[in-house]
């Protein structure tokens, strides 16, 4: 997957991104629009990590830098806007539900869409794109350590394993794809979102003579078994091993194929740990244009180094890991033009009880929960980074998605608005359960959290036992069973529904706190074969309510993320997913 | 990086001599070597002044949030969650003279900063005289050995502190970290860790830090064992342990001192970096070195979160570095009051009259 | 002697085995390095956590792992096979390429701070020792401690804030209004005055005169707009040479040697008349064609002053040959000075020279002045930041051994001899004062290679100590044993050195086979 290993983020919904305006006098300025900016110009965005992979598609090459270059450098189908809709690219081509059973989706390049080489965007490269994405030809057997696998894909291939070879049409420039069974995620399943490597590249490398024979080359390959491995595929191996690490470097490679561009930018430089430069495709002309000629990457990793950057003119655009006192410290810039926006992200932390030892009673748990001062944390952690934050009250959605408000009237939350004491008391009736909460005690606002529940649980009669863990070992702990309560982070799956189950399933791997509720079990199985929007709203709303009922835990509030930008640059906006500023970078311009 | 260590700057300076021996000319008629140190000691202003802000800085951690289970007369803890009094800003003043509820401000979520402050101070403090004391105990041992007996005792020790010396602190201490953050039931040392993570911090520092001392300690047995004194202590029948217990630490206490005092004023330094790469003193327990980490981004917003436990660090670095400077001064024989001008003077004055008269020390 | 280095050789491989076995260990099991992939809720996890522990080789225990580095690693010793293999680190990017780009950052960024440190530190060692209790003594020893105990990232914050983006903002419209002037004056003379010895009459005249000196060069730079367009010219450089030339002679050859006077100052006037001379020479300068010039101003002076002999030569060599340096390096500053302007102008400088982070302007262009400036820019704030953090050491170093050496008999001697102060503290104390310091050098050359962490990490230099700590945070063996390796050795060789060094300077060391 593109953006991150756990953010399939298609939202449902929107997530407003709230533009502030940089002071009260100041409003101009936020809406920009290309049409008034001129075309032309430079920019220089900060990033934390350093670029150092070609293919951010790979296991070792999936990091938010690389997915960044290649966004930018690369088009497709569709993209994700910031309110988190699926806006279809028709200038690069189409791709269209053509049947509900088999589901069946047929993708369709565009005559004239083509790499920087020359050569046409085809179905061969869609086709490795799926070959890379499915796992269709692994074979491999971990136990037994026989047969191959081939490509070390990042994302999930759960969806497009569903699906046969696909057919080829229109002159190589069409592929359809059917499914054994309706896959909810079909529409992002193929997921660049952008194609992101050449086949004809690879293929050459593989001793073949051009796409053509790519094509046909799969084409003669069965499907993968892992119960009966055959032999590895040499020119598939080549091309696999070429797609893995072939692509990974930290300079500029000499051989230019190992850096075609089929999107508006082209890299030209790189420089290896402190910056990369992209300049314009001359060719492209098959999705939106863009107005900056040339776009610096440069790589700093503290806030504090970043906004001090952004204030002596070194950095244009920044998206600093944000806290009061960075934010504070953007806003104190206004006066020299910098303007800042800040918004919601995908992350949100939440309290879990573990359904055993002392909170194995629903009772306990429900009064642990009506002790949590959810109200007094959201105060005092996040608002203010956002003045209007609220404790979050659904354990599937998050407040900018349409359906999260009725759910959030409707399954239960409403109980723990406040803290009561009282009720707490009177469901414990005299005992003093002793509770061990597992945090990150490397991350202030867990800390912070947990700092204001045991003061609140223990005027309730709960034994509060500080079991925070060091950065490198809470994960480890998750689901051993050695404390009762625990405060994380999750990212909301958004569209990609296949992580509730993965959350909230019975013995499933990252239901930590061993939920097990057989109903919601049933709605869930439903979900994940459900195509249509309204139905899969319908159904979350329904287990949110399931999870709610049982005493499951508390949400307690969604990360805000912050971004600014100079006033030499216009038409940058706030993005809730990992794609962050870049998702509209062909907007950005020089004033 | 060549962070300072001021082992080094001894380390050289010994060598500087050589195989000759420090000419330990009797300061003045009666005293005995105690007196005399004592006598320096107080005769050098830098190092009065830094023992007293020592003594201040000691006495207000100490009393203020209290210690063990000693109550402070502070009225809240470095826990405690109280309500924002003035959104967290210092409510001291100077001018009129007040000292508020919150003098020294409070941290986002409403912890009173001087009491977090009095605790990191404390907490800094006790991780110094740790190391200080296990540094100075195991770098004396390990190098009076190592000098005394020399042989393969020398050859295992000085090898066995090649090594310490060249892994990396960093390393070490993010696998102490790591440790010490980790529950599994059973294991004492996490156990213990948990609860005492400043403890385990120090004695680990301290288990690191000795061996700049051994390798100075080690240099001055080299130099005192080959001493006529020592030789007739041996030739009157001494036993080993009384040679080394009754006659040659007492000459070499001077520079272990010295140096012990330099030790731990590196070593809140250190403890101040690995705090800021994560892996010293975690969170809720907190350290001065924590603190001004954790309050970094806050320099420009809340400089108050970042101004007051950054003042105390370098209160307590810069009073220790005087105080162990004027140790020094007071340890070392050779170092005399010396002006330019009147050495001058003197010289020429007495090359005049005689060359004995040139060697007669100046009264200090 | 050569029993001697192979044996210490021979120790240090087998330390160095030692040592590198217990850091593999250690770095294997400071953390999971599985832990961001375990609490996430991503549905292929499980694939995930396999392809780590694939690209770590995470099934292989520990102890073996090692072995495995170690048969990499010790193709290394094969000399020209190329065939160095220190594994890669988890992007993929093998150590040793990893590792020549960081040394090259760390290099860059710690050479010149380590240097001037030492040079800085000595001279005020050897001030505030001869000044032993004066105001100025009490004054450098407070700064320097103080500086020491600075967290260096605090130090680097204030740095920019200040030193940067402060520096910059004044630089966009740099009048100095004449209040300021005035004040800056006060303070720089009210200092002086301070740490200048002598009588009340002298300081008072010293300090009146620096006051106006600074308050005045202020107003003019102030009303010419100079820190635009800064520049020396032939004439402040012909007067800054003349003093130059009775400074170097004071402490090389004492003015009483007129002909080492004469030569120095006959090298400042071939220097300016070269001035002229070498400017289109300049225009097309390179890092090699500077060195050139360089050691040929200073054959040049050598000759001069070999030319003009005197009862002692040598004196007169070194006092203009030193010159020679000097005011050469004047003639380069002039001509960074020159290239100032179109620095600051540069498109991508936009007129904020002065950097806060990172190694270079990305993409900048232009000739050899202005990217060295942009480097010079670049390296300025962790440069001071590590001057500021590292000079405790080497002053409160030379300021102790001074002393001593200044107590020494025959130190007492020479007073006794009649020879001139100069010549005591220069000729005798200061040469043997140098001897300890110079074991402190080679061991901080050693410790250098290692980096500093705290202030890559600030400056966003992705150096030696980046390297380290990015493996360790990782789980990653190999970047940090790499970053070991090169620093253990590093470390051990300077030792040596260090060592065969001191028996040669101080004949009474004598080194124990």
């Amino acid at each position: 997957m593109r953006f991150g290993r756990t953010s399939k983020a298609v939202g449902i919904a929107a997530i407003a991104a709230f533009v502030l305006s940089a002071c009260a006098g100041n409003t101009g300025g936020t809406t920009p629009t290309t049409g008034t900016a001129k075309q032309g110009g430079t920019a220089t965005v900060v990033e934390t990590n350093a670029f150092y992979s070609f293919n951010p598609n790979t296991a070792d090459g999936n990091n938010d830098i690389n997915s960044k270059v290649s966004y930018a450098t690369h088009s497709g189908f569709y993209y994700i806007d910031n309110k988190l809709n699926v806006v279809h690219n028709d200038k690069f081509g189409k791709y269209e539900k053509v049947s509900d059973n088999p589901l069946t989706v047929k993708y369709t390049i565009n005559e004239g869409v083509k790499w920087s080489d020359g050569a046409p965007v085809s179905a061969a490269d869609l086709l490795l794109q799926w070959a890379a994405f499915s796992g269709y030809y692994d074979d491999a057997n971990a136990e037994a350590k026989t047969g191959t696998s081939y490509f070390s894909y990042a994302g999930d291939p759960a969806g497009l394993a569903l699906t046969d070879f696909p057919e080829i049409g229109d002159n190589n420039r069409s592929m359809t794809l059917k499914y054994s069974k309706p896959y909810a995620d079909w529409e992002i399943a193929l997921a660049g979102p952008s194609i992101d490597v050449p086949a004809h590249v690879l293929a050459q490398k593989a001793g073949l003579k051009d796409t053509q024979a790519f094509i046909d080359h799969l084409k003669g390959m069965p499907r993968g078994d892992a119960k009966a491995p055959k032999a590895a595929d040499a020119a598939l191996k080549t091309m696999a091993e070429m797609w893995n690490t072939g692509f990974d470097t930290k300079t500029l490679p000499s051989d230019s194929n190992l850096f075609l561009s089929n999107g508006p930018y082209i890299v030209k430089s790189v420089s290896q740990d402190q910056s990369l430069t992209m300049v314009r495709n001359k060719d492209y002309n098959w999705g939106p244009t863009a107005s900056l000629d040339e776009i610096t990457v440069r790589y700093i990793g503290s806030a504090p180094a970043q906004v001090q950057a952004l204030k002596n003119g070194e950095a244009d655009i920044i998206a600093p890991q944000p806290s009061a006192d960075t934010l504070d410290q953007l806003k104190a810039l206004s006066s020299q033009g910098v303007t800042v926006e800040q918004g919601n992200q995908l992350a949100y932390d939440h309290l879990d009880l573990n359904y055993s030892g002392p909170l194995a009673e629903k009772n306990v748990r429900e009064a642990f929960m009506k002790t949590v001062p959810r109200k007094d944390i959201v105060d005092k952690i996040v608002k203010k980074l956002d003045p209007n934050a609220k404790p979050l009250d659904s354990q599937l959605f998050v407040p900018q998605q349409a359906a999260y408000a009725n759910s959030a009237s409707n399954n239960g939350s409403s109980a723990f608005g406040d803290v009561d004491i009282d009720g707490a008391k009177k469901l414990l009736n005299g005992a003093t359960p002793e509770i061990k909460i597992m945090y990150n005690k490397d991350n202030p606002n867990r800390v912070d959290a947990f700092s204001l529940i045991r003061e609140s649980a223990a005027k309730a009669g709960f034994k509060i036992v500080d079991g925070g863990l060091g950065a490198s070992d809470w994960g480890k702990a998750l689901g051993d069973g050695t404390y009762d309560a625990t405060i994380f982070g999750w990212i909301n799956p958004g569209v990609g529904v296949a992580g509730v189950p993965q959350i909230f399933r019975t013995n499933n791997g990252s239901n930590f706190n061993k939920f097990s509720d057989p109903e919601a079990d049933k709605l869930m199985d439903e979900l994940i074969g459900t195509t249509d929007r309204g139905k899969q709203d319908e159904l979350i709303t329904q287990i949110d309510k399931k999870i709610w009922d049982s005493a499951y835990g508390l949400p307690l509030f969604q990360s805000i993320g912050v971004d600014a930008y100079s006033d030499r640059i216009t038409g940058v906006k706030f993005m809730p997913n990992q794609t962050g500023v870049w998702w509209n970078f062909w907007e950005w311009a020089e004033k | 990086m060549s962070q300072p260590t001021q082992e080094d700057e001894v380390l050289a300076q010994q060598a500087a001599h050589g195989g000759t021996f420090p000419a330990s000319a009797p300061e003045a008629k009666g005293m005995s070597q105690g007196q005399i140190v004592r006598k320096r000691f107080f005769g050098h202003t830098g190092a009065l002044v830094g023992l007293a802000v020592f003594i201040i800085i000691f006495l207000l951690a100490f009393t203020s949030v209290g210690w063990a289970f000693i109550p402070g007369w502070w009225k809240y803890s470095h826990l405690d969650v109280s309500p924002l009094v003035n959104d967290g800003a210092p409510t001291s003043s100077l001018w009129p003279l007040a000292w508020g509820e919150h003098p020294f401000g409070q941290d986002r979520i409403g912890r009173d900063l001087f009491a977090m402050t009095m605790r990191g101070a404390q907490q800094s403090v006790i991780i110094m005289l740790i190391i200080g004391a296990i540094a100075g105990m195991i770098g004396a041992v390990v190098g009076g050995l190592a000098g005394y007996f020399r042989g393969w005792v020398e050859a295992i020790l000085m090898r066995l502190t090649d090594i310490i010396i060249i892994i990396p602190v960093l390393l070490l201490a993010a696998v102490v970290a790591q440790m010490a953050s980790r529950r599994d039931e059973g294991s004492w040392f996490s156990g213990f860790a948990a609860s005492n993570g400043v403890l385990v911090l120090g004695i680990f520092l301290g288990l690191v830090s000795w061996v700049g001392l051994a390798r100075l300690v080690r240099g001055e047995f080299l130099t005192l064992r080959e001493r006529e004194f020592v030789d007739a202590a041996r030739i009157s029948g001494a036993s080993n342990a009384r040679i080394i217990f009754k006659h040659i630490l007492p000459n070499a206490v001077g520079v272990l001192i010295v140096n012990v005092t330099l030790t731990m004023s590196a070593a809140i330094l250190l403890e101040t970096a690995l705090s800021y790469l994560g892996v010293g003193v975690k969170s809720p327990d907190t350290s001065l070195g924590l603190l001004i980490s954790q309050n970094q981004e806050a320099f420009a917003t809340r400089p108050w979160l970042f101004w007051f436990p950054g003042l105390f660090i370098v209160l307590i670095c810069l009073s220790i570095n005087f105080i162990g400077d004027g140790l020094r001064d007071a340890f070392d024989p050779r170092q005399k009051k010396f002006k330019a001008r009147t050495a001058v003077e003197t010289a020429r004055h007495s090359s005049t009259t005689t060359a004995l008269a040139a060697e007669a020390p100046k009264g200090s | 002697m050569v029993t001697y280095i192979v044996r210490r050789l021979v120790t240090a491989a087998i330390i160095l085995l030692g040592a590198s076995f217990l850091v593999y260990l250690l770095t294997a099991s400071s953390g999971d390095p599985l832990a961001d992939l375990r609490a996430s809720s991503a549905p292929n996890k499980q694939a995930l956590m396999d392809a780590r522990s694939e690209l770590l080789d995470l099934d292989t225990p520990a102890p073996l792992r090692y072995f495995k580095w170690l048969g990499g690693a010790a193709q290394c010793l094969v000399p020209f096979a190329n065939s160095c293999d220190l594994g890669k680190n988890i992007t993929g990017q093998p150590i040793t390429e990893a590792l020549g780009f960081a040394l090259v950052q760390t290099l860059t960024l710690v050479t010149g701070a380590t240097v001037l440190a030492i040079l800085i530190g000595i001279t005020l060692g050897i001030i505030t020792a001869l000044r032993q209790y004066s105001a100025l003594d009490y004054g450098v020893t407070f700064m320097a401690f103080l500086f020491f105990s600075l967290p260096i990232f605090w130090v680097a914050v204030l740095l920019k804030e200040f030193g940067a983006i402060g520096f910059n903002d004044f630089l966009r419209n740099p009048e100095i209004p004449l209040p300021v002037s005035l004040a800056v004056g006060a303070i720089a003379g009210l200092l002086v005055a301070v740490a200048a010895g002598g009588d009340l009459k002298r300081r008072a005249i010293t300090g009146g005169s620096v006051f106006a000196a600074v308050t005045l060069v202020l107003v003019y730079f102030s009303a010419t707009l100079w820190f635009r367009n800064p520049g020396l010219g032939p004439v402040v450089i012909a007067v800054a040479g003349v003093g130059i030339a009775f400074a170097v002679t004071l402490l090389a050859a004492g003015l009483k040697n007129r002909k080492a006077l004469q030569s120095s100052l006959i090298v400042v006037g071939i220097g300016v008349v070269a001035y002229f001379a070498v400017q289109p020479l300049l225009a097309e300068a390179t890092a090699l064609m500077i060195v050139l010039l360089a050691i040929g101003t200073v054959l040049i002076g050598v000759g001069v002053g070999y030319l003009m002999g005197g009862y002692d030569r040598g004196q007169s060599m070194r006092s203009a040959g030193i010159t020679a340096f000097l005011v050469g390096g004047l003639v380069i500053l002039d001509r960074f000075m020159q290239a100032w302007p179109t620095y600051f102008n540069n498109s991508r400088v936009r007129g904020r020279p002065i950097a806060t982070i990172g190694a270079g302007t990305p993409n900048i262009q232009g000739d050899f002045w202005v990217l060295s400036l942009d480097t010079f820019t670049h390296l300025l704030l962790p440069t001071v930041a590590l001057i500021l953090v590292s000079l405790a050491s080497y002053t409160r170093f030379t300021r102790s051994s001074m002393l001593e050496i200044m107590n020494m008999d025959y130190i007492r001697t020479a007073r006794a001899k009649g020879l001139s102060e100069r010549s005591v503290v220069m000729g005798h104390a200061f040469r043997n004062a140098l001897i300890p310091i110079a074991t402190i050098v080679a061991f901080d050359i050693g410790a250098l290679i290692g980096g500093a962490v705290i202030t890559e990490t600030v400056f966003s230099v992705r150096g030696m100590g980046f390297l380290f700590l990015d493996g360790i945070m990782h789980i990653d063996p190999n970047p940090v044993m790499g970053v070991f390796l090169c620093v253990a050795m590093t470390a051990m060789v300077f030792n040596l050195i260090a060592d065969l060094a001191y028996s040669a300077l101080d004949p009474r060391v004598r080194i124990k086979a």
